[in-house]
């Protein structure tokens, strides 16, 4: 093997390695793209700050929600969810369990269209364009795969340190 | 090669699940939260039903023939639901919509829980339409808001939700008091109170007094422009010019006014502010 070859094995050695560690850290689905666009969102101008946190939040809702609902783990909601959205999923994994099902998603990518920002900033409403691929697995069994685009109408309110999702329900493209 | 071709493309079938369309379904076009309702299948004999929508998951031996009863209280929540239907060993899937049910319930937020009187756009309501199951409708509905003084007729506005959401912005009453932010859809009925309170003081006027050859200085009872009693806390801010110089002393408001007590070197000037309004000024001499 000639030196560039080796110095080649190396790199990718080192990049898998790398690879491999981070997902081992995370232990999960990676965080996936979400682009907001807020032309058309009002009446309250929404803030430099917010405008970065919302997406950023948002990703990391549907990571660990990902990561909940392929694990059944009811526990991982409670870092970007609340209200009706934290309800209703806790319901849905609570079932899954039962049921002895889980589900898998893998993020392809979210549009996000602001609607709504309340005149006080105590309430964003969303659209969200979602790219998916969704495995519904009964213990290990593949029942169904399928490759979607859904929308889903999205309420997000500020907490402490971030934005909670605090409805999520999935609409039918007009 | 060719004799292998069509065992290949059993193989195939039999392994992918899902390819095989043993047991196809058809849901509804249209079906609407809490309502019972069947999916008819080309399946026929014992086999697994799935559902998996956003709120319920469920798993059930079924013995088809023809249809599926799915009950209402397995499809409460509106959005996309999968119904999978495995028989011998295939699996078929179809999803569907379920829609939200007619409006009932209403969440409201206003902001803020206190203002002050005659202030312009100062309160602002937004009301998220849902039906009896907490999905929420996005289909366009009235929503009526009202704003009722403590003293008064209510007034009434109509506005039309969007996505869901309709709100409106209001403007303070000019006298002080709970105000009572309700919104209604059908017979659902949210209400929010917002105290209004007094807004910065109007026409400051002192007046001194010796008393026990002290000089105490007092304000009038303290009101803003529409009438209303600045509330006891409100900080006054005396200021007293003479030959030690200048002092300033801050006093709340206690039973509507404000009162303190100032040592006075020869001739004096003194005055009176809350906040940027400023009052009149006296002019003393020193202890008699």
């Amino acid at each position: 093997m000639t030196g560039l070859g080796r110095r080649t094995l190396l790199v990718v050695a080192v990049l898998v390695t790398m690879g491999y560690q981070i997902h081992a850290q995370h232990g999960g689905p990676s965080l996936p793209s979400v682009q907001l666009n807020v032309d058309d969102l009002g009446p309250r101008s929404i803030e430099d700050l917010t405008s970065k946190s919302v997406p950023r939040d948002y990703a990391l809702a549907w990571q660990t929600m990902a990561r909940a609902l392929a694990e059944n783990r009811v526990d991982l909601l409670n870092g970007y969810f609340t209200g009706l959205a934290k309800e209703k999923l806790t319901q849905r994994i609570e079932a899954q369990r039962k049921a002895g099902i889980h589900v898998i998603y893998t993020d392809r990518g979210h549009k996000l269209t602001g609607l709504f920002y309340s005149p006080a900033g105590d309430a964003m409403q969303l659209r969200d364009n979602a790219q998916l691929e969704i495995q519904t697995l009964d213990g290990n069994t593949l029942l169904q795969k399928e490759q979607v685009g859904l929308q889903y109408m999205v309420i997000m309110t500020p907490g402490a340190d971030r934005w909670l999702v605090r409805d999520l329900q999935t609409t039918q493209k007009h | 090669m060719r004799h292998y071709f069509p065992i290949l493309l059993c193989l195939v079938a039999c392994l992918l699940p899902g390819v095989a369309a043993a047991a196809d379904l058809h849901p509804p076009a249209q079906v609407t939260a809490g309502s019972d309702f069947s999916i008819a299948s080309d399946a026929n004999g014992e086999g697994t039903f799935y559902l998996v929508g956003p709120a319920n998951v469920s798993k059930r031996k079924v013995m088809v023939n023809g249809s599926i009863a799915v009950d209402g209280e397995e499809i409460e929540g509106a959005g996309r639901y999968t119904a999978i239907l495995c028989v011998s060993g295939h699996c078929d899937s179809a999803a569907f919509f379920v829609q939200p049910d007619a409006p009932s319930r209403l969440s409201l937020l206003v902001h803020p829980s206190r203002v002050r009187v005659n202030a312009p756009n100062a309160i602002s309501a937004a009301a998220f339409v849902f039906d009896k199951y907490r999905n929420m409708i996005l289909a366009p509905q009235n929503v009526q808001f009202s704003a009722t003084p403590r003293e008064g007729n209510a007034t009434t506005t109509t506005r039309s939700a969007e996505n869901g959401v309709a709100w409106i912005r209001l403007t303070s009453a000019s006298k002080e008091g709970p105000a009572k932010i309700g919104a209604t859809i059908g017979k659902a009925t949210e209400v929010r109170v917002v105290q209004q309170v007094a807004s910065e003081a109007c026409n400051l006027r002192i007046k001194a007094n010796w008393i026990s050859r002290q000089l105490w200085v007092e304000t009038d009872p303290i009101r803003d422009c529409s009438g209303n009693a600045v509330p006891d806390g409100t900080v006054i801010s005396f200021t007293k010019l003479d030959d030690s110089g200048k002092t300033t002393v801050d006093a709340p408001v206690k039973r509507g006014i404000a009162r303190v007590q100032m040592p006075v070197q020869g001739n004096a000037r003194i005055s009176v502010a809350s906040g940027v309004v400023t009052g009149n000024e006296i002019q003393m001499a020193g202890e008699r």
